[in-house]
């Protein structure tokens, strides 16, 4: 059995789900992961599905397409590959959070990744809030990170207060386990 | 996946609420360094601080990086020198402590406790050795600390002891009084002593303990602080049940980042993780304060009517959510009303809303005690050992630890003010009742029985 990714993107409202479950129900696909969050106004989500035998994946994007265009919603299907690309690899790295607060101004998300792009860091989940202004507390970034044990964690951190420095951003760079040994039981 | 509230609530109490690791400290046994031959002994004592912790600074300053918390303060606290180096006589005693402070210096460490001798139900020839040397000991050097304890639930109140600290304390003001008295401000009295106490001037290592144990003191006055000012300014009518509960949840994140960080630096140097001593240290900062916490809660000050009502309940709740938060909880483990450390209670007692008669009332709901209280410089020998009487009696009586570090400040009288600098801070110089008077009940000496331990009222 061969998979799929659809992704679905466009304006919230009521039913987004409901609408994509039933058309993938009706064919008989099966969801193996869902994730969805709503950015604003924007809805949006990424299925990976186990798609039967016999159901071109041309014809699902079909019915996708049929059934959520009266919702405004976009819809992208691929097969979900079996190449390996580049890879990460997280058994030789730690989790960290990289926060960021400081004036909004254009180019910050792209300068702070990438110097965590030229390390070889992993970014696994990033939350943004631009309000604009120079209240801090209205403009924070938030990275989850997966750092490689083998790099210098030193420059990297050297190079990532620089940056925030030069941008007027105060960074704090922890271990995960940090907020969960603070936060969860 | 993290939840940004969960993120930012942390760093919120990072960097603006002062949630640290108040101490990591390494406790080192230091029986197999016995001798009869003084160099040998020091050289000895020297050599076993030297390789144990050598790297401690090193290793507490890269996990505090690492996690984004920074551990104040390395110590290290050491088996009771009485015992350690029972053969020898004062002046070699002396001679120790210039060791200690020589290896605490090239280790890096701000303080190394354990010139401590436990004669609460006698004291031996080494103890008194070791307790004559005590002044000479404080005043010489910078980072030794120092610990009797003359008390205890099983043994009663050496009383004999007691008489004997309250010269010893007045000696050693004497001898440091050109820095307002500055050794007694390394010196504690107790009763019960725990054997793991992270928190200087106390901390000395137990006979029963292993030869090398991390100790972590966690703290965090100012995020408890935080948190019920930010409750009651959501809900003003929350009842102290719902308050407790909150201290109780506060103090269960402030000890989880103890327990973790103090576990991270003891498996990095391969020494067994001991305890988390759960207490409310403060500093001399705006902020860092218990006796904000008091205020917070509705009091004016700390020290007027509801006070000892109040410190229950934070006390209390501070140990519930500690205690679920760490595997090992030891030490002090209680909130600590430091007068001179806290610029909060300090105030309150240049105010007049904090007597001494408050400060050893409240003891009998806290730990630790009479802390860093400076007194008038002429307040008696009988007087200062009577003040240290009245509170080893609290401690024994009701199964807990207390201590005393009074502060008998040469030249200066009630009214007047102390600095001691540093994380020891400065305080007006509290009125004792009776402080020059003699005390005929406290020359009696002999030993106070140990208490019965049922009919409980």
């Amino acid at each position: 059995m061969s998979k799929a990714v659809i992704s679905i993107l466009g304006p919230d409202r009521p039913g987004i789900i409901a609408a994509v479950t039933r058309i993938l129900f009706e064919q008989a696909c099966n969801i193996e992961n869902v994730s969805q969050t709503i950015l604003q106004s924007e809805f949006s989500g990424i299925f990976i599905v186990a798609i039967p035998q016999g159901l071109d994946i041309r014809v699902l994007h079909g019915h996708l397409y049929d059934g959520l265009s009266p919702l405004n919603l976009h819809v992208f299907v691929k097969r979900l590959g079996t190449e390996a690309g580049p890879g990460f690899d997280v058994r030789n790295s730690e989790p960290f959070v990289i926060t960021t607060k400081g004036p909004d101004r254009k180019g910050l998300v792209a300068a702070i990744t990438e110097i965590i792009a030229r390390y070889g860091a992993n970014v696994t989940n990033l939350q943004a809030v631009f309000k604009g202004g120079d209240d801090p507390a209205d403009n924070i970034m938030i990275y989850e990170v997966d750092i490689p044990n083998d790099i210098d964690a030193g420059a990297l951190y050297g190079d990532l207060r620089g940056k925030a420095a030069e941008l007027s951003l105060d960074i704090s760079i922890q271990h995960r386990k940090i907020f969960e040994a603070i936060n969860r039981i | 996946m993290l939840t940004d509230r969960e993120i930012l609530s942390t760093l919120e109490m990072l960097q603006n609420e002062h949630l640290d690791v108040r101490t990591v400290t390494l406790g080192i046994n230091l029986l197999d360094c016995a001798s009869h031959d003084l160099n040998r002994l020091k050289d000895n004592i020297y050599n076993k601080i030297s390789t144990l912790a050598g790297s401690l600074v090193s290793v507490c300053e890269r996990v505090g990086e690492k996690y984004g918390i920074p551990v104040v303060n390395k110590r290290i606290s050491v088996s009771p020198i009485a015992v350690v180096a029972g053969p020898f006589s004062s002046s070699q005693m002396i001679a120790i402590a210039h060791t200690l402070n020589k290896a605490a210096e090239d280790v890096g460490v701000d303080f190394i406790g354990g010139f401590t001798a436990l004669v609460e139900k006698g004291i031996a020839k080494s103890d008194r050795a070791l307790i004559d040397a005590i002044p000479e000991a404080l005043a010489e050097t910078e980072r030794v600390c120092a610990s009797v304890n003359v008390a205890s639930t099983r043994a009663g109140i050496n009383m004999d002891a007691v008489y004997l600290m309250g010269r010893k304390i007045k000696r050693a003001a004497s001898l440091s009084a050109k820095r307002d008295g500055i050794a007694c401000a390394k010196l504690c009295v107790f009763a019960n002593i725990p054997q793991d106490i992270p928190f200087m001037a106390g901390a000395y290592l137990g006979i029963g303990e292993a030869d090398a144990v991390i100790n972590v003191g966690v703290s965090g006055p100012g995020v408890v602080k935080k948190a019920v000012e930010r409750a009651l300014e959501a809900n003003p009518h929350m009842d102290l049940g719902r308050i407790s509960e909150l201290i109780k949840r506060t103090a269960y994140k402030v000890t989880r980042v103890g327990e973790l960080i103090g576990r991270e630096v003891a498996d990095q140097l391969d020494i067994r993780f001991g305890v988390a001593d759960l207490s409310l240290a403060p500093t001399p900062n705006v902020g860092d304060s218990v006796g904000e916490i008091f205020q917070s809660l509705g009091l004016l000050s700390i020290g007027v009517p509801g006070t000892t009502a109040a410190l229950a309940l934070i006390n209390d709740a501070v140990k519930k959510g500690g205690a679920f938060a760490s595997s090992h909880v030891g030490g002090l483990s209680g909130s600590f009303v430091p007068v001179s450390e806290d610029l909060n209670i300090s105030q309150a007692a240049a105010d007049g809303h904090l007597t001494i008669e408050k400060l050893e009332a409240i003891t009998s709901v806290c730990s630790v005690g009479l802390d860093m209280v400076a007194i008038p410089g002429d307040t008696s020998d009988d007087t200062i050992a009577a003040i240290i009487a009245d509170e080893m009696a609290i401690g024994v009586i009701n199964k807990k630890t207390t201590a005393t570090r009074l502060i008998p400040v040469p030249g200066k009288k009630a009214g007047d003010s102390a600095y001691f600098g540093g994380l020891l801070g400065q305080s007006v110089i509290m009125p004792v009742n009776n402080a020059r008077g003699t005390n005929a009940f406290i020359r009696l000496g002999g030993r106070i029985p140990a208490p019965i331990q049922s009919l409980t009222n």
